[in-house]
């Protein structure tokens, strides 16, 4: 009961897009559910006709997402994303990419996902191992939603402590 | 009280009242430093300097009138700011003074207009004690996410069967202090774009070709683009790190941020994305003359090599792979056993407790699941579909492949191109000679863009043409005629070679003019407009060969005809080979029947041959045959 009750302290301490990540559906959280406006409004790819125009001028959905100095919209803020949302949204934006390099242990993705969690450069390739050892388990349950993934990804972090240690650091 | 003493307590009075603060003597003493600045940049004539031309982006149009190429009312501080640069500057210094909220961003003149801000303070020496400096807090936190170190210029390169991608697009990455290769994705970007409403259709092209469009500057992160460029789009990307100094970078960041308050209208051919991207570098560094070169139309990939050719502008070029060339390379690194374990894993993922596949070392095991997987999530981006039963077996195969344990390996994956900056330039002329049955003539042709199977390969993705706004003109010595010998509108061809992972039709579209001999008439006009749809297929007998076969339908218009037209279709089969790196070889043959004006039917052969010379310089050989019409022509070809 302890344990858990300081796995939870731990998650909540220094990763507060944990608790965004265990509390709030990226989809009815604050201000955002912007991952799954983004991809609407994206050039469907099932129509061929539409994205080789869109090829030849290159335009491009996310201006106003992202203008610059544009104040806030939905998750960013002139253009930044709000710095609580980050790892989230990075998941929610990068699920499949995510997902493939956790299981194969290695990759951008996975890097950048680190980094986002708080976890040193040092101690990468430790938490590749377990991102792989964890995606057996989340596949098997279902579970490979964004949010579980960063979820799974912040117990791994709090479960080895030599991740705990440098992360809060 | 005398009145004398009166007059000297008054006296005493006022100054005291004068001399104190609080008495509106603040306003004339702000009016005078405000005079004060404005009549010492015009006396220096700062309006006139480069850097206030490259800040508000006015060009001089043929009268010698300036007009800025900004289309948002909000950018200009002074109503006549579009047109008036001194003006424009006068107004700016004036509003400095004020904490009004201007611009579509809606900040003090000082925020919203930073770098106008902080190169007037500069060069006019602002006495903080009478021009207050503002703290633009949304612009620190801004920069400060930025996190900047060092900028890349951006440049995702064509993707298959698709030859009008071949324009390119270029974009800034802000690379990051601490970034490192894994974590490029993090890296915001500064991106200009066109803002289009969602279903825009064909009007999308003309829109676009007619400034009806609003393009925006935006900062999504790298990931981003990305996954729209490699991912969905199946782009190649190169990155090419530029050399700016730590000043030219925030000069950068600075006048990006004021662009936050304005749009341009989006001009594909001219005033697209690289066109401005480039306006952005030359702010930074106000002795790069990037965009003199780009009168008519910017290209990307012109742009690309403008900013190379300016010296040790760029550092370092990455390569950042498509997922289908990651596939491709990878296959090749497969045994035969290997490779029909993969594709049998792809369509059944239960196969990997076969024994066949269990019995493979796990180094291999693993590596044969990855390419299973990178091909399955292929398929599910692309508009198969099947999205869904893609997506399933990718999981399956995933599970399979994280119970391996171990970290896929790194592996080096080679471009199928040379860097898209060693590529010909776009526009081609070419003077030449042969002979047309029984006469000789002189040629000169010219080609507006872009590039053509007979051009020079390097830097180009392989296999496809787009070429548009061509004339030949010939002189014909005999006959003693000169004549527009072929025009072309448009002209694009995509051969995409099939294998057993990537299926997809080859087309082509052609619309233009050329000559034809027919019924007494020696030289005729003959309009052409012609499409095909086919298939191709790759070998590598000598070097490396394509074959392809296409269905075709053409109509022609031509006094030549009996009413003048005739419609029909026909096949056409043919081969390209790379015989050498610079010799290139295309033979085709067509058959063509027309049921519809001119009752006939054409039997069409062509061999067409070039040898590169440099770069920018090739000799094309063409040989036409139809009936009894015989062709040939041997040309010099610059590239500009």
């Amino acid at each position: 009961m302890s344990k858990k009750v300081l796995l939870l302290a731990v998650a909540v301490l220094f990763g507060s897009q944990a608790g965004l990540a265990m509390a709030a559906n990226p989809d009815t959280g604050p201000g955002c559910g912007l991952g799954k406006v983004m991809w609407q409004n994206y050039p469907n790819v099932k129509t061929k006709g539409s994205q080789i125009l869109m090829a030849t001028t290159n335009g491009s959905f996310g201006t106003q997402t992202f203008g610059i100095s544009t104040g806030t919209l939905g998750c960013t803020d002139d253009g930044r994303w709000w710095a609580e949302q980050k790892a989230t949204m990075f998941a929610e934006l990068n699920a499949d990419a995510l997902a493939q390099e956790m299981a194969q242990g290695r990759g951008e993705h996975l890097a950048s996902m680190a980094t986002l969690l708080g976890v040193a450069q040092p101690q990468h390739a430790a938490f590749f191992a377990m991102a792989q050892e964890r995606y057996a388990a989340l596949s098997g349950a279902g579970e490979l939603s964004p949010a579980a993934m960063v979820q799974a990804l912040n117990e791994g972090i709090s479960a080895d402590s030599s991740l705990v240690k440098v992360a809060l650091n | 009280m005398f009145p004398r003493d009166a007059v000297i307590h008054i006296f005493f009075a006022f100054s005291i009242l004068l001399a104190s603060p609080g008495w509106s003597q603040a306003e004339p003493v702000i009016q005078d430093y405000q005079a004060e600045l404005i009549e010492r940049a015009g006396q220096t004539r700062l309006a006139d300097e480069r850097e206030w031309q490259l800040l508000l982006h006015y060009e001089v149009d043929l009268f010698g009138r300036a007009a800025s190429e900004e289309d948002d009312e909000g950018f200009f501080l002074s109503p006549r700011g579009k047109f008036d640069p001194q003006a424009e500057l006068d107004a700016t210094i004036a509003q400095f003074f004020v904490t009004d909220l201007v611009g579509r961003s809606k900040q003090p003149a000082q925020c919203a207009f930073i770098a106008r801000y902080h190169w007037l303070k500069e060069r006019l020496q602002f006495d903080p004690h009478r021009l207050a400096p503002l703290e633009c807090g949304r612009f620190d936190r801004w920069r400060a996410e930025m996190n900047p170190q060092g900028v890349s210029l951006i440049f995702p390169a064509a993707f298959l069967n698709n030859p009008a991608s071949m324009f390119g697009h270029t974009f800034l990455r802000i690379d990051q202090r601490g970034q490192t290769e894994q974590t490029r994705l993090l890296a915001y970007t500064i991106d200009y774009a066109a803002d289009v409403p969602d279903g825009a259709g064909i009007e999308y092209v003309y829109k676009g070709i007619f400034g009806a469009y609003k393009g925006f500057f935006s900062t999504p992160p790298y990931y981003f683009k990305v996954q729209a460029y490699r991912d969905i789009e199946n782009r190649d990307m190169w990155e090419y790190q530029l050399n700016l100094t730590p000043d030219q970078i925030d000069r950068l960041l600075m006048h990006a941020w004021e662009m936050g308050n304005a749009y341009f209208d989006y001009f594909f051919f001219k005033e697209n994305c690289s066109y401005h991207i480039l306006s952005l570098l030359e702010y930074a560094n106000p002795s790069l003359h990037l965009r003199d070169r780009f009168s008519l139309w910017t290209i990307p990939a012109d742009t690309v090599r403008a900013i190379i050719d300016s010296p040790g502008l760029v550092g370092a070029a990455t390569y950042r792979p498509s997922r289908s060339t990651i596939i491709k390379r990878k296959r090749a690194l497969l045994t035969d056993e290997e490779r029909s374990l993969s594709i049998g894993l792809m369509r059944d993922p239960d196969i990997a407790k076969e024994s066949s596949f269990a019995s493979l070392p796990l180094l291999r095991r693993a590596f044969v699941l990855d390419v299973a997987s990178d091909y399955l999530r292929y398929k599910g981006e692309s508009d198969d579909p099947e999205v869904t039963v893609y997506k399933e077996r990718n999981r399956r195969v995933l599970t399979e492949r994280s119970k391996l344990s171990i970290p896929s390996a790194e592996i080096n994956i080679r471009p199928f191109t040379k860097q898209p900056d060693v590529g010909h330039r776009t526009t081609r002329v070419a003077l030449g000679g042969g002979w047309r049955n029984d006469d000789t003539f002189e040629e000169a042709s010219f080609r507006a863009v872009y590039h053509h199977l007979l051009d020079p390969e390097p830097g180009y993705t392989p296999d496809a043409q787009l070429e548009a706004f061509a004339v030949t003109v010939r002189r014909y010595n005999q006959a003693d005629r000169v004549r527009v010998e072929r025009a072309t509108l448009i002209n694009i061809l995509s051969l995409s070679p099939i294998d057993d992972l990537f299926r997809a039709p080859s087309w082509r579209v052609n619309v233009g003019m050329d000559t034809l001999r027919r019924r007494g008439c020696q030289l005729c006009d003959n309009v052409v407009v012609d499409g095909g749809v086919g298939a191709a297929m790759e070998s590598h007998v000598l070097n490396r060969e394509v074959y392809f076969a296409f269905a075709e339908a053409e109509a022609n218009y031509s006094k030549a005809y009996e009413e003048r037209h005739r419609v029909g279709g026909g096949a056409t089969v043919g081969m390209l080979a790379d015989v050498t790196d610079r010799w290139k070889l295309i033979l085709s043959w067509s058959y063509r029947r027309y049921p519809f004006g001119d009752k006939s039917d054409d039997i069409r052969w062509y061999a067409g041959s070039r040898l590169t010379l440099a770069q920018n310089w090739a000799v094309r050989m063409d040989y036409n045959h139809r009936d009894r019409d015989n062709d040939v022509v041997v040309s010099f070809q610059a590239f500009f």
